[in-house]
């Protein structure tokens, strides 16, 4: 575990399965039909029960970059942010990317959420490179915290080596420049 | 043509293509000479002659198109006369994705058969990767990367699942030897031997765990499985994803490390032994301190060390073998397998042709995953069937979970009237276990727990399903009665329905513990049906078992927006692998709970 204090908030880097986390809220990357799909979907459908997916058919469409909310239905952690990054190669990725973290924030702040987890975002099935990922989640996050919030702590959960050795590079690397 | 013109994605394609052009894989793209010797290699092409799509020097063309319009100077200065041509629009790479996913199942016939050496497979195979890279790939194909990528195996298996699956199994084992010592061994740091094994097996055919788990402790072997990163499959190699083939390998590698283990033994898989053994340390860029085997030379070491005694006489019935494509092709193994069947069968009988010369399963290369093109493969799978009728064998042994599959597929189809089996079940069918190591060797012999007295006869919870009440939906009167009577043999009560309108309202009056449901029903269907009682909130959580005689509906199935069925068999069912499928379904719905 590696931790971080950013204006008295807490940044941690963890390992393990992301929806099976006590958690306040975690992200999930799902696409813009908002079905739960296979992969760390499957896992939501399958621990969290149908109710997660039904609410999600209720809000039917997610662009590109944008986040909603929705409970978690039987899971461990409470809320579900969903976000709609981008997928395989598409233009402006770190744009994207960078809206879809920044909102998912903005979001747990509306709902005045004060833990939440992130995973790296489409950096699997998707491509997006984990560098780019990595810089861009520190930095928007660091944003954020450093600012006004009702966030106490954010988690990056890696799932593998291959996903902590690039949180921990950025990690080591500070946020101060991020913040700023 | 300018690039423009192009698509998005087929300007990224087209930019992809550069990064993976390698010495081999140009030699493949520039020296095809369109002899046509890979036709008569091919079962796609053979079992559909007339269209020359099926030849594989046609399906190579498509990224050697691609490559002299990017990359040969010809093709950029006489497009026209050297058939150079780049995809344009995003309905050129949908039916690239035809030809490259639903015509060719990567078996690498066609590399052996060629003059020039042209790997076709490998160009195939870049081809999907490329295409997979910018989306363009069959729902099946992103289903099963997905998994992989997240949950860490190809069948999305979480891991109380496994852990919950791997304890009932072992608990079974112990109970059938009377030994403690038979458990299956989870995280045990230092063991000798780390065995890995293909989430099929945890999903649809767990009796391959026990016969391995029965061998390991009959030869006394010091062993475990891991709890994390268990999977040795790879589906990489099919999508032409080497980020995920290298992902996948490290996992496992890191996994092995982390135990200490002096072996990797990978369970009968022919895509994931070359995978994990041949591929994934160039994929991932690391190095193993670890030796990896197949266990199909794990278990003729053991029975000519003396570590275990098989009596081939247990096998009886008349055994051929099916050369998996990566074990054969790419990795040398036709020899091991057949030595181990002369040691546990005593009726063994080629089939013609054979080892490298073999036809594929026409499940290989994730055709399994991709339903949409199940007519073409069971088309292309008569050569197959013909050459498994003309052995007269009764039992189709393979070592290779795909190709389990698929040739039960075109068994059923073709009604072969044979059964598929791996190397694992039948040694472990011809255990003899008194004259095995583990009953030779003077060790500390953990007693079993006392039995608790019995007062009169034996209570009915003795039975695995005692106290359950299963819903056995099919239309055919037969089928009923089978799943009823091997289920009601097991313990349970039965309540039956025969269409998808009578299931739901008896689901809801006797509120079972379990459905075992038919797909193909008349009035409203097995699909109609599990999707309405997904959305029912007082019978949602149900578990349900498909139990379906059509293969093809799995897609439609597992594309419902709802929960995914907990098991899925199909039929005709073997009555053990029934009751071991409920009985695990069961027993993980009541840990979720």
């Amino acid at each position: 575990m590696e931790e971080r204090k950013i204006g008295g908030r807490v940044v941690r880097l963890i390992r393990g399965d992301i929806t099976d986390l006590e958690v306040e809220a975690f992200v999930f990357d799902i696409t813009a039909d908002l079905k739960l799909g296979s992969g760390y979907g499957g896992a939501i459908a399958q621990r969290g029960g149908p109710a997660v997916q039904k609410e999600l058919d209720a809000a039917g469409h997610l662009p590109v970059g944008e986040a909603l909310i929705t409970t978690a239905g039987n899971m461990k952690a409470s809320f579900i942010v969903h976000v709609n990054g981008p997928k395989f190669h598409e233009p402006d990725t770190e744009g994207k990317l960078r809206r879809a973290v920044s909102n998912a924030l903005a979001l747990a702040k509306e709902k005045g959420i004060r833990e939440i987890a992130f995973p790296p975002i489409g950096t699997g099935l998707y491509q997006v490179p984990l560098d780019l990922c990595a810089r861009v989640l520190m930095e928007e996050i660091s944003g954020h915290l450093a600012g006004d919030t009702t966030l106490e702590r954010v988690l990056l959960v890696a799932l593998d080596s291959r996903e902590w050795a690039p949180l921990v590079a950025q990690f080591s690397k500070g946020v101060s420049h991020a913040a700023a | 043509m300018s690039s423009d013109s192009r698509s998005y994605k087929a300007q990224v394609l087209a930019e992809l293509l550069s990064r993976k052009l390698t010495r081999p894989l140009v030699a493949s793209l520039v020296s095809c000479v369109h002899c046509g010797m890979c036709h008569t290699a091919c079962h796609y092409a053979l079992a559909d002659p007339e269209d020359p799509r099926m030849t594989p020097s046609y399906k190579g063309d498509q990224l050697r198109k691609i490559f002299k319009r990017n990359h040969d100077w010809t093709g950029r200065v006489v497009p026209w006369w050297v058939g150079a041509k780049a995809p344009i629009t995003d309905e050129d790479l949908e039916a690239l994705k035809e030809i490259a996913f639903g015509t060719c199942t990567n078996c690498r016939r066609c590399t052996f058969n060629c003059p020039m050496g042209v790997d076709t497979a490998s160009i195939n195979r870049t081809m999907r990767g490329l295409l997979t890279a910018v989306g363009v790939m069959p729902e099946g194909v992103r289903v099963v990367s997905k998994d992989q990528w997240e949950i860490g195996n190809q069948m999305g298996v979480l891991k109380e699942d496994y852990l919950e699956t791997l304890e009932w199994l072992s608990e079974e084992l112990v109970a059938e030897v009377g030994d403690p010592a038979a458990a299956i061994p989870i995280d045990k740091q230092g063991a000798r031997v780390v065995y890995a094994i293909n989430p099929r097996e945890v999903k649809y055919d767990p009796r391959t765990i026990t016969n391995a788990a029965l061998i390991f402790y009959a030869a006394g072997e010091d062993w475990t499985m891991a709890s994390d990163w268990w999977d040795q499959t790879n589906f990489g190699l099919f999508s032409g994803d080497d980020q995920l083939g290298g992902t996948a390998g490290r996992r496992l590698f890191e996994r092995v490390a982390e135990l200490g283990a002096e072996k990797l033994v990978i369970s009968e898989c022919g895509h994931g032994f070359r995978s994990t053994r041949c591929e994934a340390q160039n994929w991932a860029g690391v190095d193993v301190p670890f030796v990896m085997e197949s266990a199909v030379v794990t278990m003729i070491n053991y029975i000519k060390e003396g570590r275990i005694k098989v009596d081939r006489s247990k096998n009886a019935i008349p055994v051929t073998y099916h050369d998996s494509c990566n074990l054969a092709r790419s990795c040398g193994i036709t020899e091991e397998p057949r030595e181990l069947l002369r040691l546990v069968v005593s009726d063994f009988r080629e089939m013609t042709p054979n080892r490298q010369e073999n036809f594929c399963c026409t499940g290989g290369g994730g055709a399994m995953s991709m339903s949409e093109y199940t007519p073409r493969r069971l088309k292309s799978a008569v050569i197959k069937a013909k050459q498994i009728a003309d052995t007269g064998a009764k039992i189709v042994a393979t070592s290779c979970h795909n190709c389990v599959d698929g040739l039960s597929d075109l068994i059923k189809y073709y009604k072969l009237g044979c059964q598929v089996k791996q190397l694992v079940d039948l040694t472990a069918e011809g255990l003899v276990l008194e004259e095995c190591a583990v009953r030779r060797t003077p060790r500390r012999v953990v007693p079993m727990p006392e039995p608790l007295p019995e007062v009169g006869p034996a209570p009915a919870r003795a039975l695995p399903l005692a106290g359950r009440t299963v819903l056995v939906v099919d239309d055919e009167e037969d089928a009923r009665t089978f799943i009823a009577t091997v289920l009601e043999d097991a313990g349970a009560r039965i309540v039956y329905a025969c269409d998808g309108d009578e299931a739901i309202s008896v689901a809801k009056r006797e509120r079972p513990d379990l459905i075992t449901l038919d797909l193909s029903m008349p009035g409203k269907d097995g699909v109609e049906a599990f999707t309405e009682l997904r959305h029912d909130p007082e019978i949602a959580s149900t578990p349900v078992c498909i139990v379906t005689g059509h293969p093809e509906f799995r897609k439609v199935i597992y594309d419902r927006p709802v929960p995914p069925p907990e098991g899925y068999m199909d039929k005709p069912v073997e009555g053990e692998a029934l009751v071991k499928n409920v009985r695990r379904i069961l027993e993980t719905a009541h840990a979720a709970a």
